[in-house]
């Protein structure tokens, strides 16, 4: 019994070592935004020290205040999300379980878009943007997130509308439904649990995205992504203050990963069966 | 609420089925071999067969589920084969009863009420009188995920019902229920469709559902039609060795035969059938297994084995390396190994040609 | 087949359901995608724009004998590798280990969730200036209790890269976890008691049956992170920026800092084409071995 208890030991302890490795950096990046400049430079650093919100209140009402740009990613994480489940819901659907000319190839295509490394769109994307004048505006950047958002919502959402049965559909076809109230009364209901762990991912995308951002963006439309990389060269020292502001720009982030987390572990191992995927 | 007496059999005016030459493709694989079927308004007509057999291909293409490659639908002599489902006026139940999960019994059954803009007062009563009619009156504020697999069965003949179609279609629809819940609901189903007098198109693999249930029945094989007739009129006259094999608890024994000088020749013993055998040649013996009895002359067999059943006993006899199967309400005498005779009543015989294996005239 | 009008009627519905994302999809994909391969063909100097013109395959021709450019090539090899091996083999073993202990898997999972909800650019920022600093850095800090010493994690080009990987792996390695935890909880149990029965030990249970079994799901994570650690930027950019010098500068970098810092575009949408072109490539044949097996 006892080299029984032993390795569960071990395997706790190991479990426990990874989970710190984990949860650590995070933690610590916590800690640290209650702290002062001073504590953060003491060697070695301490765990019990004096707690400060200066930090938070520079990065939310300082000069420096990233509330501008937590506003700028809900604006445009919320609106790519919601155009993007627009045209990706029907498109889903319709690959799933209608039949039209250039289905199979159109599924291919979906596919493959979904391969092109972001580096290589934004040059084309940033000349043409210069041209027509939407560089640094919402709507130019919305429209583009569409880019990696899109793909990865079809295909999603094609794996949640493949499990409802498909009797569910001829029977409201007999019932006289006619296609597009079957799918709105009968089909839609049904797939409710995808399309919110979808809008979960897509969001999630888009807030965190980075390259777009810093290359298509300006002084107006400046997502809290790039400004936490803007810290880092004005805020040289000023570790607490950047943690600060790390959490206050992945505090939603965090929530809603929290909140979802089932949500989330269905959709990663729902999206990694069904192939492609942009997490 | 149209009264019973306007319900009565043959009364009903409309749901007359007409399917001419239906013919269907998938792939290189030929499902349905040129399919002809004509049902009457008001009938409960049985499409039976084992599976794969295209019975349920018969019954999507008639309510307009699947294409077809060649033939025509026709209902009450309109031709529908371009229409879509939910032009035919056909209601169905399938096997899966495919209810809507999200909504209550009351809303499954008032949906294809609402999708034609159907006046709520209507609809509220003719929900409810659906719902008494199948007896879940008292289940409509419930979901589907809450109530048994005989209450969604009935969920769904409500769902049916409700707007009084000319053709009902249920594909096997009694498959999902235990056995003893099987036959209360054949019952009820069969006096459902008497009171309401709609034409019924019922598939289902099981021969005894069938037989008990159906006015006609169309027996399916291999995407064709074998034999079409009432029940007790198949069961007594088979077509063909095809249909004689499939149907009966055990089914059939079939012993190949032949035919010498006007005499059945069976194993190296001559029997009477009672009537002229036709013409010289390799034929098909079909004896049921009630009809075989253990004689002091006959056919010579061995008995394989004994299954008492309690109430009948069902003995299994080798017949020249082909076991033949008896079954007889009373004790018998006999024991594994023993050789015995098989014999049998002349009239009780049914000849089938060696070749076609359909049925010799008599 | 004798179409109903139901037939031509569901694919008038189809289309017009499917029509607005593909238009959505060409426009913001392949559009640019000819442009791009269209920029690489010409010669768009930011800096010098009055060099402006058609260029023809120099671009490629100039990347052949480029040494930056095979540096980034091998650094993305190496990289896309590593971090690929590392995730699935950590991955793997923590989803083995925890599965012998259900009731620790609800904190292990909000612990797998944080890294892979925070936005890489952050992940690299931390990592830079609160895990990697000299002195006080986590890392320095223990490594310093270890004896080990402080080092420049991120200043030495042989650590820098050493780095970067640590931080692409410690993002994502959660990913590759949550996914064969779950394949392996699927697993149906009495396949493992017959091998038991069979007197089979721990380890070949494990490469004889679990392995096997598991193999659709380990394809599936090993293609899907390699196409992400090959488009991976946002982390890097923000730890090492593709330094020190180009120690860290993958592919993917190196066409950014060609186009965006440099400002010659020409060479950086060849460089972005051929990127393309190896990821194209990778997955091709990525999916082949799928199918194959």
């Amino acid at each position: 019994m006892s080299t029984r208890r032993l390795r569960t030991v071990l395997l706790v302890g190991m479990a426990a070592v990874l989970l710190a490795v984990w949860a650590f950096p995070v933690l610590w990046a916590l800690l640290t935004s209650f702290k002062s400049e001073r504590d953060v430079l003491a060697y070695p650093p301490g765990l019990i020290f004096e707690p400060t919100l200066r930090n938070y209140r520079d990065v939310m009402f300082g000069p420096s205040s990233l509330l501008p740009n937590l506003w700028s990613s809900t604006v445009v994480a919320g609106a790519s999300t919601l155009l993007t489940l627009l045209f990706a819901v029907p498109a889903a659907y319709a690959l799933a379980r209608l039949q039209f000319p250039g289905r199979r190839a159109s599924g291919f295509y979906v596919l493959a878009t979904q391969m092109l490394p972001p580096v290589g769109l934004i040059i084309p994307y940033y000349l043409v943007l210069q041209k027509v004048g939407g560089l640094d505006t919402y709507a130019g950047l919305v429209v583009i997130y569409l880019t990696f958002s899109l793909p990865f919502a079809i295909w999603l959402m094609v794996s949640y509308f493949e499990d409802v049965p498909q009797e569910m559909e001829e029977a409201a076809l007999l019932d006289r439904a006619g296609r597009m109230r079957a799918l709105w009364y009968v089909i839609l209901p049904q797939v409710r649990g995808g399309i919110a762990v979808t809008t979960i991912f897509v969001f999630l995308n888009a807030w965190n995205e980075f390259l777009f951002a810093v290359v298509l963006g300006g002084n107006r439309v400046r997502p809290v992504t790039v400004a936490m990389f803007n810290f880092i060269s004005v805020e040289q020292t000023l570790w607490a203050k950047l943690a600060a502001g790390a959490m206050l720009a992945m505090a939603p982030v965090i929530v809603l990963g929290l909140l979802a987390q089932r949500h989330i572990v269905k959709g990663l191992t729902v999206g990694a069966v069904k192939g492609g995927g942009r997490r | 609420m149209t009264t019973t007496a306007d319900n009565a059999p043959g009364a009903a005016r409309h749901g007359r089925v007409g399917m001419r030459g239906i013919v269907k493709r998938h792939g290189s694989l030929t499902v349905l071999h040129g399919i002809d079927l004509d049902i009457e308004p008001g009938e409960f007509f049985a499409l039976l067969g084992p599976s794969g057999s295209g019975k349920t291909t018969t019954l999507r293409i008639l309510a307009g589920l699947e294409p077809l490659n060649e033939g025509r639908v026709m209902l009450d002599g309109q031709d529908v084969t371009q229409r879509e489902p939910g032009e035919r006026d056909v209601a169905m139940v399938f096997q899966s009863y495919a209810l809507y999960p999200h909504m209550t019994v009351y809303d499954n059954i008032a949906f294809p009420l609402r999708m034609v803009a159907t006046p709520k007062s209507d609809v509220d009563r003719a929900v409810r009188d659906a719902a008494a009619l199948v007896h879940i009156d008292r289940l409509l504020d419930r979901r589907p995920g809450q109530l048994s697999g005989g209450q969604q069965q009935r969920c769904a003949l409500a769902r049916a019902i409700v707007r009084k179609p000319r053709l009902f279609l249920l594909d096997e629809p009694l498959s999902n229920l235990d056995a003893k819940l099987r036959l209360e609901t054949r019952v009820e189903l069969r006096k459902l469709q008497r009171t309401l007098g709609v034409t019924t198109v019922y598939v289902t693999h099981d021969q005894e559902e069938a037989m008990t249930i159906a006015d006609r029945v169309a027996v399916f094989m291999e995407g064709r039609i074998a034999q079409v007739g009432r029940p007790l009129d198949i069961f007594a006259r088979p077509a063909s060795t095809v249909v004689a094999g499939f149907l009966g608890s055990p089914p059939m024994n079939l012993l190949p035969a032949v035919v010498r000088d006007g005499v059945v020749r069976v194993s190296g013993v001559d029997v009477s059938i009672g009537r002229p055998a036709g013409a010289d040649g390799p034929v098909t013996l079909g004896v049921r297994p009630s009809a075989l009895r253990i004689a002091d002359a006959g056919i010579p067999a061995r008995v394989y084995l004994v299954e008492d059943l309690g109430d009948s006993t069902i003995v299994d006899l080798d017949v020249a390396g082909q076991i033949v199967k008896l079954r007889t309400d009373q004790r018998v005498g006999v024991r594994e190994g023993d050789s015995v005779h098989v014999a049998f009543a002349g009239d009780a015989a049914h000849l089938f040609d060696g070749a076609t294996g359909l049925r010799r005239s008599g | 087949m004798k179409p109903t009008s139901g037939a031509r009627g569901e694919r008038r519905f189809a289309l017009l359901l499917f029509a607005p994302a593909f238009c959505a999809l060409v426009l913001t994909t392949t559009v640019p995608l000819v442009y791009l391969v269209w920029t690489s063909l010409m010669r768009v100097d930011l800096s010098m724009p009055w060099l402006r013109g058609f260029a023809g395959v120099d671009n490629y021709v100039k990347m052949g004998v480029d040494p930056r450019f095979w540096n980034s090539l091998w650094l993305t090899l190496v990289y896309t590798t590593s971090t690929v091996a590392l995730q699935v083999v950590v991955g793997l073993s923590l989803a083995l280990l925890v599965l012998r202990i259900p009731r620790g898997q609800a904190a292990l999972r909000i612990a797998a969730i944080l890294p892979i909800v925070l936005a890489p650019v952050v992940v690299g920022l931390f990592w830079r200036t609160l895990v990697l600093s000299p002195d006080v850095g986590l890392v320095d800090v223990v490594t310093r209790a270890l004896g080990f010493g402080s080092h420049n994690w991120l200043g030495d080009p042989q650590l820098a890269l050493i780095s970067v990987i640590a931080i692409h792996t410690w993002q994502w390695t959660p990913f590759a976890f949550l996914v064969l935890l779950a394949s392996l909880s699927a697993l149906p149990p009495d396949v493992f008691e017959a091998a038991r029965i069979d007197r089979a030990g721990a380890w070949q249970r494990f490469r004889h049956i679990t392995l096997p079994l598991i193999r659709p799901a380990i394809v599936i994570v090993v293609i899907m992170r390699t196409m992400i650690a090959l488009s991976a930027f946002a982390a890097i950019f923000a730890a090492t920026g593709g330094g020190p010098g180009t120690a860290t500068e993958i592919l993917n970098l190196y066409a950014y800092r060609t186009s965006f810092s440099e400002l010659n575009l020409g060479y950086g949408a060849s460089l972005a084409v051929v990127l393309l072109a190896i990821t194209l490539g990778v997955s091709l044949v990525m999916f082949g071995v799928r199918r194959a097996r």
